[in-house]
């Protein structure tokens, strides 16, 4: 009877062990993957050229992969100014200020949000962003565009990223101890004195990593922003301009990677790098809380 | 004793439940791909159903090259297919059957500026190429030679699919050499360039015309091809005014190919599955009777003998 309770036991450990090697070997085997088809590309260019060459014609043998990269920061970049300082000063008027009723109703509201599928974001993003731009904020700026931008591809991007980002703020907000607040307040602080020196301060290492994941996450968002963002190859600096994120190309081309030769390869490498930048992002990001842990 | 008897009671009873819901399965006909060809295979689905009740449709677009690709890795029964096949697509082992014919053609915001204009001397091959491929025109006033014009707002389609490719065949060129913002799908190209007052777009004949009231869908308007290059649309080139003539057009070959072409629905290898053959078949023989009223024009009987061949052997 102790011999088999002991034996369950080693079993039931050595699965959950199991399980988590899986988990932890899930990138690597990913990465390995995708690093394995796109050999063929890889031999026949050299790494250089084609991160930073421009010229994409697969048919003539041409994949410069740099316009695809430069759209898909510029993107990111762009929804990553227009949700997170929103996100942030959301998140503090819901925990610091916001009553408790309010708060209830607001949380089905980010969830819903949170729940969409992204292709009604992107539906919408036609009807609504992409008329917007080209008929009122582009002529107020003096472009003429036809809306389908980097910018639209940006603010679509920037919505969707709210509820996550959201979301992560407000838990890490709730979890700065009551006491320093009002040891903060004791000492004569004003209300917002102690959220700026005690709640944000203490949150920074959350308020950074809320950031870091949302943005790593917006990165590989594709159908929204491919129905929105005009799909050319380009690289400017211009957000009145189309673009062409990695994810949308993976998700356009998918079906021709048969027919032309190093197709295959070159789809491959663009999610090979897609991973690789999302992994830098997520390093930099790991490397910030660090350091703002140890303030 | 007991337990034997029941055992035998209950083995048929899982054999016969267990052949039903095989065959069940044998019953569905999965079906994705290009947007040109996918109204017909949706109305060929629903006349065939009515024969047939037991059988069922999984059917979704997604473009010429997601067909392709899903026939191939074996995730569909038949692709749905709208360019020529290439050689080293034949080699990977694509069997197909032509079904239809229907063209790609060029299309405009139906309150464009210079609608008269455009209609009264259509564009030439050369013209279309120049805006299409090279980007030496990007005015409307360049074109057409109008003081002050406004640009044109130059749309192509963002995943691989037939018209695309169909199209910059027209042009001498491939889908990838095609200018203009990328928008997905069939149905959103016509969406955009009937929502764009400058809007230059191309679209399956389908999505251009209505086939319920045999005219353009609104907003859209047809830039016609000045096949002859005289500078005007004569009377045998002006055929643009109904979802009829353009079809009769198409089948006469008066209109050029590319950008009119043959249908497919595309396989790995010849299918195995008897209720896809039967599928085939069927649309081969009694299903080409819909073929006019869905908004498609027929391929010969010469063409059609000969894929009921393949389908025999």
């Amino acid at each position: 009877m102790h011999l088999r309770r002991r034996l369950v036991d080693r079993i039931t450990g050595s699965w959950m062990v199991l399980s988590l090697i899986t988990i932890l070997l899930l990138p690597i085997i990913i990465g390995a993957g995708l690093y394995y088809k796109s050999i063929p590309i890889l031999e026949e260019h050299s790494l250089w050229q084609l991160i930073t060459s421009s010229e994409w014609s697969p048919h003539k043998g041409n994949f410069g992969f740099w316009p695809y990269i430069s759209s898909t920061l510029y993107v990111t970049l762009i929804a990553f100014v227009l949700s997170a300082p929103f996100c942030l000063f959301a998140a503090i008027h819901l925990t610091e200020y916001a009553s408790k009723r309010f708060v209830r109703i607001i949380h089905p509201v980010i969830d819903i949000l949170a729940g969409l599928p992204s292709v009604i974001y992107g539906v919408w993003g036609i009807l609504v962003i992409v008329p917007f731009i080209s008929k009122h904020l582009g002529p107020l700026f003096g472009e003429k565009t036809t809306g389908y931008s980097i910018l639209s591809g940006g603010i679509v991007l920037g919505i969707m990223c709210i509820p996550y980002m959201l979301n992560m703020l407000i838990e890490f907000f709730r979890t700065v101890p009551k006491g320093t607040r009002e040891a903060s307040l004791s000492l004569g602080a004003t209300y917002w004195e102690s959220i700026k020196h005690v709640v944000i301060r203490h949150s920074r290492p959350g308020i950074v990593s809320a950031f870091g994941l949302s943005f790593a996450k917006a990165i590989g968002e594709t159908i929204a922003v491919m129905m929105v963002v005009g799909n050319r190859i380009l690289v400017t600096a211009n957000p009145f301009d189309a673009g062409y994120p990695l994810p949308a190309l993976i998700a356009n081309n998918y079906g021709e990677m048969l027919s032309i030769p190093m197709y295959d390869a070159a789809l491959m490498f663009a999610a090979l790098l897609l991973l690789v930048i999302i992994l830098v992002i997520n390093l930099g990001f790991r490397y910030l809380i660090h350091k703002t842990q140890k303030l | 004793m007991k337990k034997a008897i029941l055992l035998s009671l209950l083995l048929p009873a899982l054999l016969v439940t267990a052949c039903v819901s095989k065959e069940k399965k044998d019953n569905t006909i999965s079906i994705s791909g290009a947007f040109a060809i996918y109204p017909m295979v949706v109305k060929w689905a629903e006349e065939y159903q009515k024969l047939h009740p037991e059988v069922r449709f999984n059917i979704s677009g997604g473009g010429a090259g997601k067909g392709l690709a899903d026939a191939l890795a074996g995730v569909v029964d038949l692709g749905m297919f709208s360019r020529e096949i290439t050689p080293v697509e034949l080699e990977q082992g694509t069997w197909y059957v032509g079904l239809v014919i229907d063209a790609v053609v060029p299309d405009i915001n139906i309150d464009n500026p210079y609608v008269d204009i455009i209609k009264q001397r259509g564009l030439t091959r050369d013209e279309f190429r120049a805006i299409y491929i090279d980007g030496t025109i990007t005015n409307w006033g360049q074109l057409l030679g109008v003081e002050n014009g406004e640009p044109i707002a130059l749309y192509t389609r963002s995943d691989a699919c037939g018209a695309a490719e169909t199209w910059a065949k027209y042009l001498g060129g491939k889908q990838e050499d095609l200018l203009g913002i990328g928008i997905f799908g069939d149905p959103g190209l016509a969406e955009t360039t009937a929502k764009d007052q400058l809007g230059f777009g191309f679209n399956n004949t389908i999505y251009v015309y209505d086939i319920n009231t045999g005219g353009k869908r609104p907003g859209l308007e047809v830039v016609p091809i000045d096949i002859n290059e005289n500078g005007q649309i004569d009377p045998e080139e002006d055929f643009y005014g109904s979802f009829e003539s353009v079809l009769d057009a198409i089948a006469s070959g008066v209109y050029p190919s590319p950008p009119s072409r043959e249908l497919y629905l595309v396989a790995k290898g010849k299918p195995q599955k008897k209720v896809v053959i039967d599928f085939l078949k069927w649309a081969l023989t009694e299903g080409q009777q819909y073929v006019p009223e869905t908004g498609f024009v027929p391929i010969t009987q010469n063409a059609i003998d000969n894929y009921l061949k393949k389908l025999e052997e």
